[in-house]
């Protein structure tokens, strides 16, 4: 493995980087919030590297701006900062507008597990879902986070993309298996039981399939790397014949991926049994790491497969 | 690039009179376009037709009239959005909007209502939420700059808008980046939708606001092509690396006398014995 993979942030922007020394037009503005990664853009590109300020919604402003002047343009910062600070310059400048900006949001989920709710993505998702125009990916490792950057500037709309700053183990042994036209991948075919994960979760979700596989049913993984637009058709193609779903996400319970998902099979006429599982209906008060909150909530391998065991098998 | 003036309208710059006969002429359209459709903001709309109309007809945007789509045109971004009764008629004069569009202001499926959101009608950016414009003209100027495009960007304020904390955003990041092409136009009426600024929410002093964020300033009276005009003339031609200011002193309601200094018309349509006052002072 490259020496410069280290996380998602790492490996998005390291191949940014190549893309913006070749193309002069592309832009990184950032609200006062660094990054290693970041570096060579200052040092080898400073005319293409904008720190803005901790002014989100000026932020969000000049890169329709900037947009509207030519450029390709992409904003980054801690992730309730770049998406809840300046929503309506988001909902407004961009999506109304229909304009290309690309809106780089770190510290997915609990990432920031020691500063506590202000920095915590919960309700990204969201908020995202609820724009018209928008399109969001949520990576589930490096080498996803690092393709996107090589294919994102191909879109037409906004983009929103939720990195992680981990982002190892890899999930993916080579872009290839990453099919972009779908928008997921499964891991697993003609499984009783499919966990459709998006993020870190896929990797947490691949482990809590590992101990399952001794019982009574056969589990598979999707990764859902892409929740906007959701690829219904193919996704429902893929689960149909399945007797269990259950969503699970590094977010609020409360309109992410799993009432996304939930709304997909509730108009089916039969349709496999489903339960979403997340971050509960309240804001974290505890500090700790991220494994040690991810625990509390119920989210760590060994919870999430005892309670997934526990609704198969007890059918509650 | 060429600095060449493409605008087919422009009215010669001492022909006060024109420019005054061209601001009735607006003026009367924006009446008759609210009262078709029962809606509309006249007394915002009214307040800064002057500024428009030095803008569009004096030869400040500098554009192709058959292309408003130009990519070298000079950007106006409407940030007061609910001023766009104004624009639209000026829009409709150039030849970019029809005047079908205007019967259909606010109603009928048209395509222009009271805040502008349709970029294919000459509009540059969707402003009907305040605090917005600033940003987006100073990222257009950014981009200018950095294309080392000889490309003017104004933009036209509400006085009311500068309390949002994004105009100040905007403001700061301008001056630091020293945007010379950027032009903030403020129709300083004094008034809100809910009542006079002074009351609740005072600006002042406005001008050593925008001066103590690096910006220059003209202070003009905002009914006045004789000041107008110089005062876009100069903004045009400085070269000089800071963003300016012109705070235009404006009456809200303009050119109605029932209208005008009264928050009530922020929002309002005039009923028939209005309609008949207010047709006949705009054709004095």
């Amino acid at each position: 493995m490259k020496r410069w993979i280290k996380g998602m942030r790492d490996a998005f922007f390291n191949n940014l980087f190549k893309a913006a020394k070749k193309d002069k037009d592309i832009l990184l503005l950032t609200a006062d919030t660094g990054a290693i990664c970041h570096d060579q853009f200052k040092k080898e590109l400073p005319q293409q590297y904008v720190n803005v300020g901790i002014a989100e919604q000026n932020m969000i402003g000049l890169a329709a701006g900037l947009v509207l002047a030519g450029k390709i343009v992409y904003v980054y910062g801690i992730i309730p900062f770049v998406t809840m600070r300046c929503y309506e310059q988001i909902r407004i400048d961009l999506c109304c507008m229909n304009l290309a900006v690309n809106i780089i949001g770190i510290g997915a989920g609990l990432d920031y597990s020691t500063l506590g709710a202000t920095h915590h993505a919960t309700e990204d998702i969201a908020l995202m879902r609820a724009l018209p125009q928008m399109t969001i990916y949520s990576p589930a490792d490096s080498l996803t986070a690092g393709t996107l950057a090589k294919r994102n500037y191909e879109q037409t709309g906004p983009v929103y993309i939720r990195l992680d700053r981990t982002g190892l183990p890899l999930v993916y042994k080579s872009e290839k298996d990453i099919d972009f036209g779908k928008g997921f991948s499964v891991f697993g075919q003609d499984k009783d039981l499919y966990i459709i994960a998006t993020g870190r979760m896929v990797y947490i979700a691949l482990q809590v399939v590992k101990k399952m596989c001794f019982k009574s049913i056969s589990a598979g993984v999707i990764d859902l790397f892409r929740i906007k637009p959701l690829n219904a058709g193919m996704l429902w193609d893929a689960i149909k014949k399945a007797k269990y779903i259950v969503a699970l996400e590094e977010h609020f319970v409360n309109g992410g991926i799993g009432d996304m998902l939930a709304a997909l099979l509730a108009i089916k006429k039969n349709h496999p049994r489903f339960k979403a599982m997340g971050i509960p209906d309240k804001f974290c008060s505890k500090y700790g790491t991220r494994e040690y909150l991810l625990s509390l909530f119920e989210l760590n391998v060994d919870s999430i497969a005892f309670n997934i065991e526990n609704w198969v098998f007890n059918k509650n | 690039m060429e600095k060449k003036n493409f605008n087919e309208l422009k009215i010669k710059s001492d022909n006060l009179i024109a420019f005054k006969k061209k601001a009735r002429q607006i003026r009367r359209k924006v009446l008759d376009m609210a009262i078709g459709a029962g809606a509309g903001h006249i007394g915002p709309s009214f307040s800064c037709v002057e500024i428009l109309v030095a803008l569009y007809y004096g030869g400040f945007l500098r554009t192709k009239f058959k292309d408003y789509k130009w990519e070298n045109r000079d950007r106006f971004i409407l940030s007061k959005g609910h001023a766009a009764l104004s624009l639209y008629a000026i829009l409709a004069d150039r030849g970019i909007l029809t005047l079908s569009d205007l019967d259909c202001f606010a109603s009928k499926g048209g395509r222009i209502s009271c805040l502008p959101e349709n970029s294919t009608c000459g509009i540059e950016a969707f402003t009907g939420s305040l605090g917005h414009g600033l940003s987006i003209g100073a990222g257009i100027a950014f981009g200018a700059k950095l294309n080392k495009k000889n490309i003017l960007t104004a933009v036209l304020l509400g006085d009311g808008e500068c309390h949002e904390g994004s105009v100040w955003e905007a403001a700061i990041f301008a001056s630091q980046h020293r945007l010379g092409n950027l032009v903030a136009i403020i129709d300083h009426n004094g008034l809100s939708a809910t009542g006079i600024l002074k009351d609740y929410l005072d600006i002042e002093p406005l001008k050593d606001k925008w001066e103590a964020f690096g910006w220059d300033s003209i202070v003009v009276d905002g009914h006045s092509f004789g000041e107008i005009l110089p005062a876009l003339k100069a903004a045009l031609q400085r070269r000089v690396n800071k963003p300016l200011v012109i705070i235009a002193l404006t009456t809200k309601g303009k050119g109605v006398s029932f209208m005008e200094n009264n928050p009530i018309w922020h929002y309002r349509v005039p009923k028939e014995k209005e309609i008949i006052i207010a047709k006949k002072e705009l054709n004095k």
